[in-house]
């Protein structure tokens, strides 16, 4: 019995073995694997990718008026709702990379994730304001749509002229009536954008959260009245009216009017597609 | 007591192949699939831009006495690229088969600059929409070039990763799991064109 003990910890530690240098292997393979894996993501070095945007409209170089941007972004997440198309705008100061601005918008882009799932049918317009640069970027989806050629145009024909001339908000809003122009039709709206799909999922749990609230309550209050009503009132009241109003205002949230918009990625992805110009 | 010593290797073996044998062949199995369905992204974002060539060739053509030679390179170029046509579902396995690919395909990519290079010398030309439009769809072309390659390359690398990881290794032999090679940045040659579309040039007269 003690040999065959030590049999199985003999077999384990030869296994662990086989599993240490089964390490060291990847290690020595790991230079290559680092050179080969260096051309993989050609721009690693030095490039800064955004964090996701709250919003569809991002003017983060504050050349558009306050009241124009969040009209802009009512636009936009209106077009989402009826045509389910994400078109995001994200106008920057500079670009922080070192590679060209089609393969560095095109990853921010991709780590957006713009446009909803499957239909992978996003777009965003970028703007690079002290390097002077548009660019579209086309999610997979809407290639088809928004090809290269009318990208190109939108970019070298309608906005640049305007960006010349000054006007951001002239040239950005024209560029994006036309983008919407060229994706509607392509795919059909659900009337909700995908955060407002999600809220009322999360706030679904709140009928429900406010069911077992009232049930942990009442069986406090009745536990209360059992032992002889101590406090219950106190302790009851302050639950029923926050658990109802955190349910209330969660889900009116999601459906006022003239509020903000906030944009979430829905698992879109981009190859490439797209355009842009130099002003 | 000796075969006990041999049974109990035995059984922590076995034990250690039933437990990941069969998760690790369906892992393997769906990478390998991965790297076959971003192969066939590459070829067909390859074959895009192979389809543009004939377009581009005859707007070029049409320009009063534009430079044959750089023309003729360009045709050749696209038929060497029909030459190496590998399997398009199927990564290849072989690295100098996907070298030459490649090379067949960097060729083509430095006729296309060069063409591209010598069109500025014709401002009629590249003032003229259809070039234009040419040049834009040639750009974003190489665009998805270098992001489908880049993919591929991520894919293969999850793949030979894994059949590299133990206990992987010592199984992938006995199901014939081969590791893929990758696409390399040859100097110059594969480089993506540097297409420069200044078209600011062709108009002095504005300024930003």
């Amino acid at each position: 019995m003690r040999n065959r003990s030590w049999s199985l910890v003999l077999g384990a530690s030869l296994a662990f073995g086989a599993w240490c240098l089964e390490i060291l292997r990847p290690l020595a393979l790991g230079a290559a694997v680092i050179c080969s894996a260096v051309f993989a993501n050609e721009a690693a070095a030095a490039e800064v990718i955004p964090p996701k945007p709250a919003a569809y409209f991002n003017d983060y170089a504050n050349v558009v008026p306050k009241e124009k941007a969040r009209a802009l972004n009512e636009k936009l997440a209106q077009v989402e709702r009826e045509t389910s198309n994400q078109l995001v705008v994200a106008v920057y100061r500079k670009m922080e990379t070192d590679s060209d601005v089609a393969g560095y918008t095109q990853r921010i882009a991709q780590s957006w994730k713009v446009g909803q799932g499957e239909k992978r049918n996003g777009a965003v317009l970028f703007v690079f304001i002290d390097d002077h640069k548009i660019f579209i970027q086309v999610g997979y989806g809407l290639e088809g749509a928004l090809p290269d050629v009318t990208a190109f145009d939108i970019t070298e024909r309608h906005i640049k002229p305007r960006f010349r001339a000054g006007d951001f908000a002239g040239g950005l809003e024209e560029g994006i009536d036309l983008i919407v122009k060229a994706i509607r039709g392509e795919y059909k709206g659900t009337g909700e954008t995908v955060q407002e799909k999600r809220a009322p999922a999360s706030s679904g749990c709140g009928p429900l959260g406010f069911l077992i609230m009232l049930i942990i309550v009442l069986t406090i209050v009745r536990l209360g009245r059992r032992r002889g009503g101590f406090g219950y009132t106190g302790l009851g009241g302050p639950f029923i009216s926050s658990g109802w109003s955190g349910w209330s205002s969660s889900s009116s949230s999601s459906s006022s009017g003239g509020g903000f918009s906030g944009f979430s990625g829905g698992g879109g992805s981009f190859g490439g597609g797209g355009a842009g110009s130099s002003w | 007591m000796k075969t006990f010593l041999g049974f109990g290797k035995v059984l922590v073996l076995a034990s250690l192949f039933s437990l990941t044998g069969c998760g690790t062949y369906n892992r393997l199995v769906t990478l390998e699939q991965a790297v076959n369905k971003k192969w066939a992204d590459v070829q067909s974002v390859y074959q895009r831009r192979a389809d543009l060539i004939p377009n581009l060739v005859s707007t070029v053509a049409g320009a009063a006495n534009f430079e044959k030679s750089t023309l003729t390179e360009v045709t050749n170029a696209r038929a060497s690229v029909g030459q190496v046509k590998l399997d398009p579902s199927k990564a290849p396995t072989d690295a100098a088969e996907l070298e030459r690919f490649q090379q067949a395909q960097g060729q083509l990519s430095t006729a296309l600059s060069r063409l591209l290079v010598v069109s500025e010398n014709y401002p009629q030309l590249k003032a003229t929409e259809a070039f234009q439009n040419l040049q834009a769809q040639l750009e974003g072309t190489e665009n998805r070039i270098s992001v489908e390659r880049n993919n591929f390359n991520a894919a293969v690398q999850e793949y030979n990763t894994a059949l590299e990881r133990f206990p992987t290794n010592m199984l992938n032999k006995m199901f014939g799991f081969k590791p893929r090679p990758f696409f390399t940045a040859a100097p110059g040659a594969e480089k993506a064109p540097e297409v420069k579309f200044d078209f600011n040039k062709a108009t002095p007269a504005a300024t930003p």
